[in-house]
């Protein structure tokens, strides 16, 4: 009695939470997440050209890394001063303010091959437009 | 380049931090482990890069951080040996369908309820590059987990390991691990082959004849270290060398075949002989440096890489308390329940809940992993270690209060007397 008592509580207890599980890994697969930015990012323009005080020309590349966590994300310039701008993506678009400038771009390009243009201000710059071209999905951390 | 002064100094600051620390947190009846975990978070952007970011960024900088980084994985490596090496199978034998029950409810409890909560934090906290099956999964492994170095460091410290509760715990954590590691090693490979060069059936077929490899070949040979063991009540340093070799290998196996480097070396420490003696005689070997000078490297770098209250406004605090609360009723909840329903008393039934509970440093590792292959974002990985400090934390008090050591003490007596 008590054997199959634990029988029932197993099927009832293990049993209808695995199937719930699949049941959600299922509805799961309709969810859309944020587009997916994060790593190494090449720039083919240069925004820190027209800068009053152009940064550390020695350090200088045209690169940033993103560091992403869902629709919020940090991107830190390759500037010298390592300057960094918190971002937001809301679907296609990406808004970043911080002191050290504003970023407005679009997304675009499939997972493998992402890339963004639009326009950067840096503090001391000439507004500038841009298209950066992601490297490689960052590892994280 | 390797700056040697640079290291010591992280190295020397780690292990004053991690100590001092643990001092104190044993001062309020917590695990020395705690502790360590704690200081590791106070040395990283969470405590010190807020309070002195100059101080932080002089002594971390984060292009030192591949060797902090290189040498806690080593420590790892033997520390997950040591894992596996303290598994018994003979745990879990004997405990019949009551352990059975309450095991897998308090794994499929907290995994269902990590993969309900992963459709709520997937489109907030992760990103298209991962598939939400993956995110799901690993948010269900996660919740899952029970720290069995730690449940069985507290069971011992309370004079608990002997009991009924105890040896449930102990079986019922034990088999916890186990599928842990395995549903683990099913994500890794997962999210791995969707980016690896290497196909994957090459992946699965060899982790297959791995695992076979090492339980019908391996295993039968390593009986011969506890043969020269029993001979001479200690092993030559050269047979010492050989077994950290066997793990080294064992763990480059399974990261060549896309799992991961700790898969091998916990295996390797699973099939190794059992029998008290060289059992614990490998502990003590192999322990010592691990928890003293490896595993708070460890926690460092985990906190180096935690950044708890650091961004993202009230929307991680809210995350963070979904998160605590759904990996506290998961896993104490249905593990408490279950064993209710297995016939424990409800005293008894509460106080295993509460252990299983405990996610302590096995919680991190998986997390560390997760960060690494990019299945978890950093606020993920933070939101987690923030779960798994606050589900260790409360594990003695919450203990304490409901099984109080003066009622355990008595019962032991009790049962003492009717033995007698």
């Amino acid at each position: 009695m008590v054997k199959n008592n634990l029988v029932a509580a197993y099927l009832l207890l293990v049993g209808v939470p695995v199937l719930g599980l699949l049941g959600i890994l299922e509805a799961g697969r309709a969810i859309a997440a944020p587009l997916s930015i994060g790593g190494e990012w090449a720039i083919e323009s240069d925004p820190t050209a027209n800068c009053a005080n152009p940064p550390g020309s020695l350090q200088r590349q045209l690169a940033w890394s993103i560091s992403q966590s869902g629709t919020a994300a940090l991107i830190t310039l390759h500037d010298g001063y390592g300057t960094t701008l918190e971002a937001t993506i809301d679907g296609s678009t990406l808004t970043a303010k911080s002191p050290g400038g504003t970023i407005a771009a679009t997304i675009t390009g499939k997972l493998g091959k992402r890339t963004m243009e639009g326009k950067i201000s840096l503090v001391g710059c000439v507004p500038a437009a841009f298209r950066a071209v992601r490297q490689a999905p960052g590892k994280r951390g | 380049m390797l700056d040697l002064f640079q290291l010591v100094l992280q190295i020397a600051v780690i292990l004053v931090a991690a100590r001092l620390v643990g001092f104190l947190f044993q001062k309020i009846h917590q695990p020395q482990v705690m502790g360590e975990m704690v200081a590791g978070i106070l040395l990283g952007p969470s405590l010190l890069g807020w309070l002195a970011p100059g101080v932080s960024a002089a002594l971390f900088p984060p292009a030192s951080l591949s060797y902090l980084n290189a040498l806690s994985q080593v420590g790892l490596v033997v520390f997950m040996f040591v894992v596996g090496l303290a598994l018994n199978p003979s745990d879990l034998r004997g405990y019949g369908h009551a352990a059975v029950l309450t095991s897998h409810v308090s794994i499929v409890a907290p995994f269902c309820l990590g993969g309900l909560t992963a459709l709520y934090l997937y489109p907030r906290l992760s990103d298209d590059g991962v598939t939400f099956t993956g995110f799901a999964l690993f948010m269900g492994a996660a919740m899952s987990i029970t720290a069995f170095p730690v449940l069985a460091r507290i069971l011992t410290e309370r004079g608990l390991l002997r009991s009924r509760m105890g040896t449930m715990a102990i079986a019922c954590a034990a088999v916890d691990d186990v599928t842990g590691w395995c549903i683990l090693a099913y994500i890794v490979v997962l999210v791995r082959v969707t980016h690896a060069a290497r196909p994957a059936w090459v992946t699965i077929a060899g982790s297959l004849a791995y695992v076979l490899i090492m339980v019908f070949v391996v295993r039968r040979i390593l009986p011969a270290f506890e043969r020269e063991f029993r001979k001479r009540n200690r092993l030559s340093d050269n047979l010492v060398a050989v077994i950290v070799v066997l793990v080294l290998v064992s763990a480059l196996a399974t990261e060549w075949l896309g799992i991961h480097l700790l898969f091998g070396a916990f295996l390797m420490g699973a099939i190794m002989p059992k029998t008290p003696e060289f059992t614990h005689y490998l502990l003590h070997k192999f322990e010592s440096v691990t928890v003293v000078l490896l595993l708070p490297l460890f926690f460092a770098f985990t906190g180096l890489r935690t950044r708890i209250g650091v961004g993202g406004g009230r929307a991680i605090w809210f995350y963070s308390a979904i998160v605590i609360v759904v990996a506290i009723t998961g896993k104490l909840g249905g593990s408490m329940f279950a064993a209710r329903l297995a016939g424990m008393p409800w005293r008894e039934a509460a106080s295993l809940g509460i252990l299983m509970n405990t996610r302590g440093l096995m919680e991190l590792v998986i997390l560390n992993i997760g960060l690494d292959i990019g299945v978890i974002s950093p606020a993920m990985f933070s939101i987690m270690v923030l779960m798994a400090l606050v589900t260790t934390f409360m594990t003695t008090p919450l203990l304490e209060w409901v099984y109080p050591t003066r009622l355990l003490r008595a019962q032991m007596d009790e049962v003492h007397k009717n033995v007698a």
